[in-house]
């Protein structure tokens, strides 16, 4: 289509290509993404992603810092999903070091994460719909619903983004008293405002004209850059982490990934992360139906009985009701040996593989991060789409800068 | 630990309370500012020159009354008093867009459980006016490479056509009253139709000047969009031109007084037109002596047929004109570039489109005008499909009912020039329909994303132009069948 409008033979008029950075200053490339783009007129010809600007050494400090210090930093890494973060860390370091993982620990990180999946979702649901224009309306009211759960966060973790509560070998508290019974409030009321934004947003005609058939990722494609997560189960791939390579206690609870069939378009990638919120929603009810122990409060009234004792034998503290498998501690090591865990984030699989030497500090450290490689999938989708479906087509795969840039 | 969530539903009695509360303050604001305006420039002064306590630009104290003025004190107080108008538009229009800007934040606050802006002043009252101050204060930028004379003259090009568009708007508002018939003229629809394509003009040429590439494919698509509205737009207005026969704005309006049916959303009157035609057939069959031959009493029932066949027609034409009005309100929102064809700024994709390198006084200038542009399509709108100043139901706030009130407490009438009952309600029955429109383009613009500017050139040449046409060319037909 560009073609037609470049050359103009019979008044001997030409057209030149126009070149724009788009960002890192600009309002919708979510942080600092700097795109490269060469323009036909209103079509992009060429795009090129400019990285780095975010870019803080995250690896670097961990190798600098103890493994007590750099967890409270991991959350960093994509502000969005902090949990999972921590999680993949948490995981690799556990499977050095085999540390066993209280149940309790377990079933408190499953529902925290799933709590952040559909936080992060929210937020890209909100600011998806700023890139498509809806200024003003609609992104405010998966902030409502995101409001609930932060403030959920903040209560058992202490902050509402940069939880720092997923540690080595558990979880850091128990939930306060009230926590459980606003969390089951909240699965409850969910469903129905994932239905209201599905009645506002799904129906639109506009925003159907804008997504379907627009950033189309074919399956072969998004498997050879490496894509995961949402953005690859758009396009029809069924691979996800929890399904595959159960960890935790993904295996104990029932859940379906949602898969899209056809061409995985924006609005596919859409669709995709609705269903995702609405099975989060389920595997948290699940979850605090099978936790062990039950609910905070319930186990704090059973622990009266044993005036908390704490001890490794006691039935209400001991076991599988246990928080952590591991001291916490300023100074703690992990032994020797190397290892690599991944879990599902919500951008897709997050891996950390880190080398220890037995000190205080890790020897090596790597992340494998969804955004970077969901990323540079991009040139594919854009070339050939006019400007305006550039920040849809980018913002449908839901990129976090610091995620990229690490 | 317990968790309140104040803002969960849009429906919040306590904001919306304060919401209406602000409106009806900040309307008396401009309201009394307007009078107050008119009544001195109107009135006052040329009572003081013409009774001589101004003598020469200086004041005379020492007067005498009932002395008839002179010739050149004539000529003083007539210009006065021919300034009223454009004094009225010139206090109305900084007022009435600061409310507006402000009217629109805390609207779409409530559409979005937020609160809005409500720390300036009481409960919010002064924010935009601190926003004008800051505004002014600001460095003016000129970017390096840009044209500067184009530059400055792009917002003065993109406003004025606002002021001056609204000039025989006033008339119809005023029901030509006192000094406003002024500025009526025979041709009014026409002349703000004229005016209101300027406005494109100031947005390319902020465009181009800036020397920036967003600016100018900001610009680029103004033009290519304006070009594109402004055909369904103008046809969609010369339908309403048509069914009342004139081009002046005032008769437009005053022929549809007499309560909302015979507004021309509902086709000027066609339906009460038509049942009182269904009316007297009925009645003509009805009283019909029982020894009337069989012919007679088949001609009635012919004529009854045949003012059914009106009244499906009126129908018809009532479904035209709504079917119009959405055109117009469709082409209007893309004429003022508001979302969702808010594509010459579109945030996500040009940053701020043409006004990206505007700032200071200049940015506040498009600001206003923008705002000052969604007044003058809604007051469009009003006179041409809402029946401008006329009353709903006749006989409820219009000059009728004041006249009933005066009568049956036997009060007597204000004599005062400027606040005769009928420019009142006609007044206070405009803003009350302005305002339903803009917070309905308020909340169209907190509901839908953007358009795709393929899609709108899609949707203005394919869809809009052809069913104004066909629209153009029912209206003809169904007016006759009435």
């Amino acid at each position: 289509m560009a073609s037609e409008l470049i050359t103009l033979k019979t008044t001997g008029l030409k057209t030149d290509e126009m070149i724009i950075n788009m960002g890192p200053q600009h309002p919708a490339t979510h942080g600092v993404l700097r795109l490269l783009l060469t323009l036909d007129g209103e079509f992009v010809k060429h795009v090129e992603p400019v990285i780095g600007h975010l870019h803080r050494a995250q690896e670097w400090q961990g190798q600098n810092r103890t493994w007590f210090q750099y967890q409270a930093l991991i959350d960093r890494v994509d502000y969005l999903s902090g949990m999972f973060t921590s999680w993949a860390m948490a995981r690799s370091a556990e499977h050095i070091e085999d540390i066993k993982v209280p149940l309790r620990a377990e079933y408190y990180r499953v529902m925290v994460s799933e709590m952040n999946r559909i936080t992060s979702h929210l937020l890209w649901l909100g600011t998806y719909l700023i890139d498509l224009g809806a200024m003003f309306g609609f992104p405010f009211y998966p902030f409502r619903e995101r409001e609930k759960l932060l403030d959920l966060f903040e209560a058992i973790a202490g902050q509402r983004m940069m939880f720092n509560y997923i540690r080595i070998g558990g979880v850091q508290h128990e939930a306060p008293d009230g926590w459980f019974a606003k969390l089951k409030q909240f699965t409850e009321d969910f469903p129905d405002r994932v239905d209201e934004y599905e009645a506002i947003v799904t129906e639109n005609p506009i925003f159907l004209k804008r997504t379907k058939g627009v950033g189309r990722l074919k399956k072969s494609v998004a498997m050879d850059y490496g894509v995961t997560g949402p953005s690859l189960r758009a396009s029809g791939v069924n691979y996800d982490l929890r399904k595959f390579k159960p960890y935790s206690v993904y295996d104990r609870l029932q859940f379906e990934v949602p898969v899209m069939e056809g061409d995985g378009d924006t609005w596919a990638r859409y669709m995709c992360r609705i269903a995702e919120m609405r099975q989060s929603n389920e595997i948290i009810k699940q979850c605090m139906a099978q936790i062990p122990g039950g609910t905070a409060d319930e186990l704090r009234e059973k622990r009266k009985a044993c005036n908390s004792c704490g001890k490794e034998d006691c039935a209400n503290c001991g076991g599988d009701l246990k928080l952590s498998g591991k001291k916490q501690m300023a100074g703690m090591r992990i032994k020797a040996g190397e290892g690599f865990a991944a879990v599902e984030s919500p951008r897709g699989v997050l891996g950390c593989y880190i080398i220890s030497n037995g000190s205080d500090k890790p020897a090596r450290f790597r992340w494998r991060n969804p955004s970077f490689s969901n990323l540079s999938v991009l040139p594919e989708l854009l070339v050939g789409s006019p400007i305006a479906d550039i920040m849809a087509v980018f913002g449908s795969i839901d990129v976090i800068l610091p995620d990229v840039d690490r | 630990m317990t968790y309140t969530y104040p803002h969960q539903t849009p429906f919040n009695i306590g904001e919306i309370f304060k919401f209406s509360r602000l409106t009806v303050i900040w309307l008396s604001i401009i309201f009394g500012a307007v009078w107050a305006a008119c009544f001195l420039v109107g009135v006052a002064i040329p009572f003081w020159i013409d009774n001589g306590f101004i003598v020469n630009g200086s004041l005379n104290l020492f007067t005498k009354f009932n002395e008839a003025p002179s010739d050149a004190s004539l000529i003083w107080s007539n210009t006065f008093r021919a300034l009223t108008p454009i004094v009225a538009v010139a206090v109305f229009i900084p007022i009435n867009a600061m409310f507006m800007v402000l009217c629109e934040r805390r609207a779409l606050a409530l559409f979005t459980v937020r609160k809005g802006p409500n720390r300036v002043g009481p409960d919010g009252l002064l924010q935009t006016a601190a926003d004008a101050v800051k505004l002014l204060f600001k460095e003016d930028i000129t970017p390096r490479g840009a044209d500067i004379l184009m530059f400055t003259l792009a917002p003065i090009i993109f406003f004025a056509p606002s002021i001056i568009g609204m000039v025989p708007l006033l008339a119809a508002v005023t029901n030509n009253h006192q000094l406003f018939s002024i500025v009526n003229i025979p041709t009014g629809i026409f002349y703000v139709i004229a005016v209101s394509a300027i406005p494109v003009v100031g947005i390319v040429m902020g465009g181009w000047a800036s020397n920036n590439k967003y600016s100018l494919v900001g610009g680029l698509r103004s033009a290519a969009q304006a070009i594109s509205y402004e055909i369904p737009l103008v046809l969609s207005i010369i339908t309403v031109c048509l069914i009342s026969g004139t081009l002046d704005v005032v008769s437009i309006a005053e022929r549809q007084a007499g309560g909302i049916l015979h507004w021309n959303i509902f086709a000027g009157g066609a339906l009460p037109q038509a049942g009182a035609h269904l009316g007297a057939a009925l009645d003509n069959l009805k009283n019909m002596s029982t020894d009337v031959t069989e012919p007679t009493r088949q001609a009635a029932w012919a004529a009854v047929n045949q003012a059914w066949g009106g009244m499906v027609a009126a129908f018809a034409f009532i479904g035209c004109m709504f079917l119009l009005f959405g055109i117009y309100a469709t082409c209007a929102c893309a004429e003022i570039n508001r979302i969702p064809f808010d594509l010459p700024e579109a945030e996500s994709e040009l940053v701020s489109g043409y006004n990206t390198e505007y700032s200071g006084i200049k940015f506040a200038i498009f600001f206003l005008a923008e705002f000052t542009n969604l007044f003058v399509v809604s007051s469009i709108a009003t006179v041409l499909f809402l029946g401008g100043g006329s009353s709903p139901i006749q006989g409820f706030m219009d000059a009728q009912w004041w006249n009933w009130l005066a009568s049956v407490n036997n009060w007597t009438m204000p004599t005062v020039p400027f606040i005769n009952s009928e420019t009142f309600f006609g007044a206070f029955w405009v803003v009350v329909k302005v305002y339903s429109l803009v917070i309905f383009a308020i909340l169209v613009r907190g509901t839908l994303p953007r358009f795709r500017i393929d899609q709108l050139m899609d949707f203005g040449w394919k869809r809009l132009i052809p069913l104004s046409l066909f629209l153009l060319l029912a209206v003809t037909f169904l007016r006759e069948l009435v």
